[in-house]
């Protein structure tokens, strides 16, 4: 009995140890994580004079919510920009995400299912893509649309973004195929589905949580991307959210309060849309990609 | 074996190996509609601009965006790379970059993801707190930070005044000494969320079972962590650390916005220094020549990539 007790309570006190060491790192990368972020927001609802002065001040002495009333009122010109811009980020970013659903669903469902010639060759070019900077695509891509007529419009980033989205979502929604048994298909083919019917019938709806995944992913990268919009785009009523925030700031550089708040309004949607359907993406991830 | 039935089928076959393949494609001629949509995005997209940056790269071009006149010039770009002072310094940050980001980013990740595993009160508040600078974007990231930074009334300047620990706010990226790892520090804020999803998805695929078993048996934490868990998330930390890498590698946005590469080409990294060249100096035919290279880099670690994801995929099936 007494020899029991010693061992059982040996481990436990290690345990013990470590939970609390855990504890001590959890809350040095929240201190990490977080501090910026509040500190973001604590300089959003200062005065400009506030902002700068020092010692800082720590707490807002008189907050004030001037810096969001300006870049929400359509009167004024900073925030008629800025809801434009707000507006021209909301329509690429959606765009891209339909549009890269359609796309990624049925090429993953093929990946995963038919044995094609080149299947594996055509995988991994997909796959590729993710390798590659941005930077390197720019020059060409900037003369292809402007072949295409595109430049100075949203189009041109869509057709760019999907082709960053693509890869990941083809290969996290392969994945989760995979997991879906062909038997449920080849009972519905029995059925007198064709393989299209059970295709849409079938495994579209099982896919639901993997293509909320995606979709996500889609939208974030597309709502954040800036080098293409940088350089696509030069008309002012054009730019999203990044580029536009980038101009705010080199015509008042000093204006951190305007600065903290336009960059906490641009991640709120994100952030938001991610906390909200942030389950879909780590079932995703465990199903789709890493038990695979 | 195989030499030996593929002679004795070769008669009754209609017609050559060739044409095998052609029958055997046009057989599956509706499975290419799946995928035709995203590879043709993808042609349009990749083939064309690394075909048009090959071919740029041995030209010169007048300072100008009249790539119509561009002049034939052979290998000299690729000389005028290799023996630049500039490269090798935009070399050698790039590689502390790359190698520091993802190496702090994946062992920040790993060990939070492991610190949350085991069930808390706030555990799903404190790590929805803890993505967000996964999903925020990379340049409100960067004013954020460098607003932080601000040599004048940056926040941790004030700390570090009102500690004692120094006389006047440091000049955490306004100087040549302190610039890099001030921005490391920004992109490993950003990128440690990401390591961490991924290994907390890893940790899900552990069987519950096998570490009860293992606690039965006695065994400690360190143990049941070395001989359990980790073997489980070999796969996904190999995943995770190539994606950090080509991540890290091709990093813009943070140098970018915070300094533009500077303070004297401090911290340049390949790419924002192939961006300075092309769209700031003008100088396709030597930023090409750089893309192209860069291509060359990021193939080899893409063979690893793509042998990383096939050999999972592998070793899944025969398990």
């Amino acid at each position: 009995m007494a020899e029991t007790s010693t061992a059982r309570a040996r481990p436990r006190k290690r345990v013990d140890r470590w939970r609390w060491a855990g504890r001590i790192f959890l809350g040095l990368m929240l201190l990490y994580t977080a501090v910026p972020m509040v500190w973001m927001l604590l300089t959003s609802i200062k005065s400009g004079f506030a902002a700068m002065q020092l010692p800082p001040q720590w707490w807002p002495a008189e907050p004030t919510l001037a810096s969001y009333q300006k870049l929400l009122d359509p009167q004024n010109s900073v925030g008629a920009d800025f809801l434009h811009f707000f507006w021209n980020s909301l329509i690429v970013s959606t765009l891209t995400t339909i549009l890269g659903v359609i796309v990624a669903v049925p090429a993953a469902y093929a990946f995963s299912r038919f044995r094609f010639p080149g299947r594996n060759f055509l995988f991994f070019a997909v796959l590729l893509r993710n390798m590659f900077p941005a930077v390197i695509f720019l020059v060409p891509l900037f003369i292809l649309m402007r072949w295409l007529g595109l430049v100075n419009s949203h189009g041109s980033l869509v057709v760019t973004y999907l082709t960053f989205g693509l890869p990941l979502s083809i290969w996290l929604l392969k994945g989760f195929y995979d997991n879906i048994p062909i038997q449920l298909e080849q009972a519905a083919r029995i059925d007198g589905a064709t393989r299209f019917q059970a295709f849409l019938k079938i495994v579209m709806p099982l896919s639901v949580p993997g293509i909320i995944a995606t979709a996500i992913y889609s939208f974030i990268g597309a709502w954040n991307e800036y080098i293409y919009a940088y350089t696509f785009l030069n008309r002012n009523d054009q730019l999203t959210l990044p580029v536009g925030i980038q101009r705010f700031f080199s015509e008042n550089t000093t204006d951190f309060p305007g600065l903290m708040a336009a960059s906490f309004m641009m991640s709120v949607p994100v952030v938001v849309l991610f906390l909200v359907l942030q389950k879909y993406f780590v079932r995703a991830l465990t199903e789709g990609a890493v038990k695979h | 074996m195989t030499s030996v039935t593929g002679q004795a089928n070769a008669p009754r076959r209609p017609g050559p190996a060739r044409a095998g393949t052609l029958r055997n494609v046009w057989q599956h001629r509706a499975d290419y509609a799946y995928v035709l949509p995203a590879i043709v995005v993808m042609l349009i997209v990749i083939a064309y601009p690394i075909y048009y940056t090959v071919d740029l790269s041995f030209y010169t071009t007048p300072p100008s965006l009249q790539l119509r006149d561009k002049i034939f010039v052979g290998f000299d770009n690729y000389q005028a790379i290799l023996t630049s002072e500039v490269f090798w310094r935009v070399t050698w940050n790039t590689l502390i970059w790359t190698f520091l980001s993802t190496v702090l980013s994946f062992a920040l990740g790993f060990a939070t993801a492991l610190a949350l595993h085991r069930d808390f009160i706030g555990r799903g508040i404190l790590r929805a707190i803890l993505i967000i600078p996964w999903v925020i974007s990379a340049v409100a990231a960067s004013y954020i930070w460098k607003w932080i930074y601000h040599s004048d009334f940056g926040v941790i300047g004030a700390i570090l005044v009102g500690l004692g620990i120094a006389d006047r706010p440091p000049n955490f990226i306004d100087s040549v000494g302190t610039v890099l790892p001030s921005l490391i520090v920004v992109n490993i804020w950003r990128e440690f969320p990401f390591a961490m999803i991924m290994i907390m998805a890893g940790l899900q695929t552990v069987p519950d079972q096998l570490l009860s078993a293992a606690k039965v048996d006695g065994a400690s934490a360190w143990q049941r962590f070395w001989h359990v868990t980790f073997p489980h998330l070999r796969n996904v930390s190999t995943v995770t650390v190539l994606l950090l890498a080509v991540a890290n590698f091709n990093s813009f946005i943070i140098p970018w916005i915070m300094t533009g590469g500077g303070p004297s080409n401090a911290s340049h990294i390949w790419i924002t220094h192939i961006y300075e060249l092309a769209f700031g100096r003008q100088r396709w035919g030597v930023a090409s020549a750089y893309s192209v290279l860069l291509f060359l880099i990021l193939m080899t670690i893409g063979y690893f990539y793509v042998r990383a994801l096939s050999g999972d995929k592998k070793k899944d099936r025969e398990a």
